[in-house]
């Protein structure tokens, strides 16, 4: 389905909605991007994610015409974004990184004027904007002047102005950047429902925790792609396979478990606590139950440990310095 | 092809919907930029009479000269361009005075002119000033002239009246039939201003005004519109959406074109009604001047908002604008005044058509400098298609 680093193309799959192949932007002469390569399939989310100044926004800005590759061939929709046809743009939409709205116009008003732009005449208009205003759940405040909203409201107008037209592509920049927890929670359950009526997202973020949110996860650091998969593939490919939490009653070391077959590593993170990485967690379980308890030691839970995406991306970044020769700061 | 067409409408009339509301939401910005130049060229037409105070004149006159010494005699010389406040016979006196100043101008009368005038000599009349203003200096020269040449015809009336007096006793009274004021001033004017209008101050001024109203409004509000979209990043989402920079201009040019014709139909509306400044080429041809120098002061806040790097200076560059206009349009110096160079910068300016057209107009009834009028139309068109070429490059750069 994807391609990139670790990552097998489906040969069967459907054309990739989304496509980037060898994309590199410099600026004078400092790389932003570098030979960035993925492919988004209709109907997903990709997690383009990364710190900041990682090349996200410069990805998205290529991606929708308003930037340039130094290199590289970037196709969205079967078009080149330089030379995208106003067809194609009615199909697409771009929420920038920031808060790019008319301060002095209402949240109706600058909704209703993005919707213009895309064509939308004067009827029929009021029920998207309804529609597109409903849907961030800022109908309440369609009269309010757009500089007068919280800042998480106005990321939610910008989406609002994003969505009004129905596009079948949507480019949102950093949606949840500087909102609340239980705000950002809501702002994904919206994309999910874009994504689930049939929609291709690609969203950049800098929590990595959001790429729980994706279908599949580009990670971004320097420049470079660091790692494109689906994000379980990702955890699974980055502790070498499924991870398996042990409590037990008594102190105990790895060296007990070591031996068992399925087991590829084991650590201690408390005095009765084992994280151990095994094959397959189906077939390891009832193995790692018996060898416990036949050493005389009761198990208080024995269940799979969902490591943290940020876990995840650590790992990730550390390997890469560490294939690179780089020195690892946090070391 | 009628789909395109419709959804470019759509397009241009959101723009317009848009700036309107932008601006009639930001009164604080339209009542400085705009207003505000608008009540101090207002103030300067209700407040500037155009009559300049008379110089205060000390006349020296000599104690042996036959010259009067009652002052009416000598304000009568320069009616309203001297106020003689003393008589005296000390020079020195007098030249403190006027180094102290305390008079403006010292006109010391010759000790025996008649006699002189007799004798075949010339007389010299001294005046002196003490101005460093080059207005007054230039006034002060033609109040001087003008003295002089009534002082001289005085001299002359005496003179004359002399020899007549003395050829009547030799010749008899036929010689009478000369009166000496006919030998001074042998000729006389009769003067007549056949221009359509009274050329008072306030018709004078008044289109002039109005067209520089309606320069600085079309250009501060433009050159403000653009601006702001391109440095808050507004430009990236016309770039990503279907629209093209020929809608944007076009609904940026009847949106502020609508607010600067309004304000101009309320400045234009005082001056005939409350002013009862003329309108000899009737309200058509008026309108037209008025709506070609709208479009015009549209495309240079247009051009503007397209190269500024900041609001500060778009600012910056309207005022500049409207700097300019003051000194070189013609509202206050002539435009033949400046040499040749200096004049096609004046002529660059919109104003400066808009301003001899109007006063054409209004006060004569015919546009006579036609040029002008393709002159204010071939502005308006390059200054379109600068900002067009500029907007599609901006809208383009992927750089």
């Amino acid at each position: 389905m994807l391609t990139g680093p670790g990552v097998t193309t489906s040969p069967t799959g459907p054309d990739p909605v989304i496509s980037m192949s060898g994309v590199t932007r410099r600026f004078n002469g400092i790389t932003a991007v570098s030979d960035l390569s993925l492919q988004v399939q209709p109907g997903t989310i990709l997690g383009l994610i990364g710190p900041s100044g990682s090349g996200k926004t410069t990805t998205i800005r290529m991606l929708t015409g308003t930037l340039e590759p130094t290199e590289g061939d970037i196709r969205v929709g079967g078009q080149d974004p330089r030379h995208f046809t106003r067809g194609m743009r009615e199909r697409i939409a771009y929420m920038p990184q920031l808060f790019s709205l008319y301060t002095d116009l209402t949240a109706a008003e600058n909704v209703g004027f993005v919707a213009a732009l895309y064509g939308i005449s004067w009827f029929g208009r009021g029920a998207k904007i309804r529609r597109a205003l409903e849907m961030v759940d800022l109908w309440e405040a369609r009269n309010r002047r757009a500089g007068d909203l919280s800042g998480g409201m106005q990321r939610r107008l910008d989406l609002a102005c994003a969505i009004v037209h129905e596009p079948d592509i949507l480019f949102v920049d950093e949606p949840t950047a500087g909102i609340d927890p239980m705000l950002r929670q809501a702002i994904w359950d919206e994309l999910r429902h874009m994504r689930d009526d049939g929609r291709t997202l690609l969203v950049t973020t800098q929590y990595v925790g959001e790429a729980e949110y994706c279908d599949a996860v580009a990670l971004l650091a320097e420049g470079e792609l660091v790692a494109l998969d689906t994000p379980e593939a990702m955890r699974h490919r980055v502790f070498g396979g499924e991870v398996l939490e042990i409590e037990t009653d008594a102190t105990v070391t790895p060296e007990l478990i070591t031996n068992v077959a399925e087991v590829q590593s084991v650590r201690q993170t408390a005095p009765r606590t084992l994280i151990a990485v095994v094959d397959d967690a189906g077939t390891a379980t009832p193995r790692l139950m018996e060898t416990i308890t036949g050493a005389g030691i009761g198990v208080i839970s024995l269940e799979e440990y969902q490591p943290s995406f940020d876990e995840v991306f650590a790992e990730l970044v550390k390997g890469r310095r560490a294939e690179r020769g780089e020195v690892d700061d946090a070391a | 092809m009628l789909r395109e067409v419709w959804h470019s409408l759509v397009r241009v009339t959101s723009f317009i919907g848009k700036e309107l509301r932008e601006v009639i939401r930001r009164p604080g910005v339209l009542a400085s930029l705009v207003l505000g130049p608008f009540f101090i060229m207002l103030l300067f037409g209700i407040g500037y009479t155009g009559a300049r105070s008379p110089f205060r004149t000390e006349i020296v006159v000599p104690q042996g000269s036959q010259l009067p010494r009652d002052q009416e005699f000598y304000e009568d010389l320069a009616p309203g361009r001297i106020e003689v406040v003393g008589i005296s016979d000390s020079q020195d006196a007098t030249e403190n005075r006027l180094r102290g100043q305390q008079i403006d101008l010292m006109v010391v009368a010759p000790e025996n002119a008649a006699a002189q005038l007799r004798e075949g000599n010339q007389t010299e009349i001294l005046v002196a000033w003490n101005q460093v203003d080059p207005v007054y200096d230039g006034l002060a020269h033609l109040a001087v002239a003008t003295m002089v040449a009534e002082l001289n015809a005085e001299i002359i009336r005496q003179a004359a009246a002399e020899g007549i007096t003395l050829a009547e006793g030799e010749l008899g009274p036929q010689v009478t039939d000369i009166s000496p004021e006919v030998v001074a001033k042998p000729t006389t004017a009769v003067t007549e201003n056949v221009a359509p209008s009274d050329p008072t101050v306030t018709n004078f001024f008044a289109p002039a005004v109005l067209a520089l109203v309606l320069q600085h409004l079309g250009v501060t509000l433009t050159a403000l519109s653009m601006v702001r979209e391109r440095l808050s990043g507004q430009m990236d989402l016309f770039r990503v959406a279907p629209v093209n920079s020929m809608e944007v201009l076009v609904g940026k040019y009847v949106a502020y074109g609508l607010l600067t014709l309004l304000v101009g139909g309320i400045v234009g509306a005082l001056m005939v009604f409350v002013l009862n400044v003329p309108i000899f080429s009737g309200y058509v041809i008026a309108i037209g001047i008025v709506l070609l120098l709208a479009f015009a002061s549209l495309g240079v806040g247009l051009l503007i908002s397209l190269v500024a790097d900041s609001e500060r200076q778009a600012v910056q560059l309207s005022m500049l604008v409207l700097l300019a206009s003051v000194f070189f349009s013609g509202f206050v110096l002539p435009v033949q005044d400046f040499i040749g160079a200096v004049q096609y910068v004046a002529y660059a300016l919109p104003v400066t058509h808009g301003i001899a057209t109007l006063q054409e107009a209004m006060l004569r009834g015919e546009v006579r400098s036609l040029w002008m009028i393709g002159a204010l139309a071939a502005i308006g068109v390059a200054l379109y298609l600068l900002s067009l070429v500029r907007l599609r490059r901006i809208l383009r750069s992927a750089s």
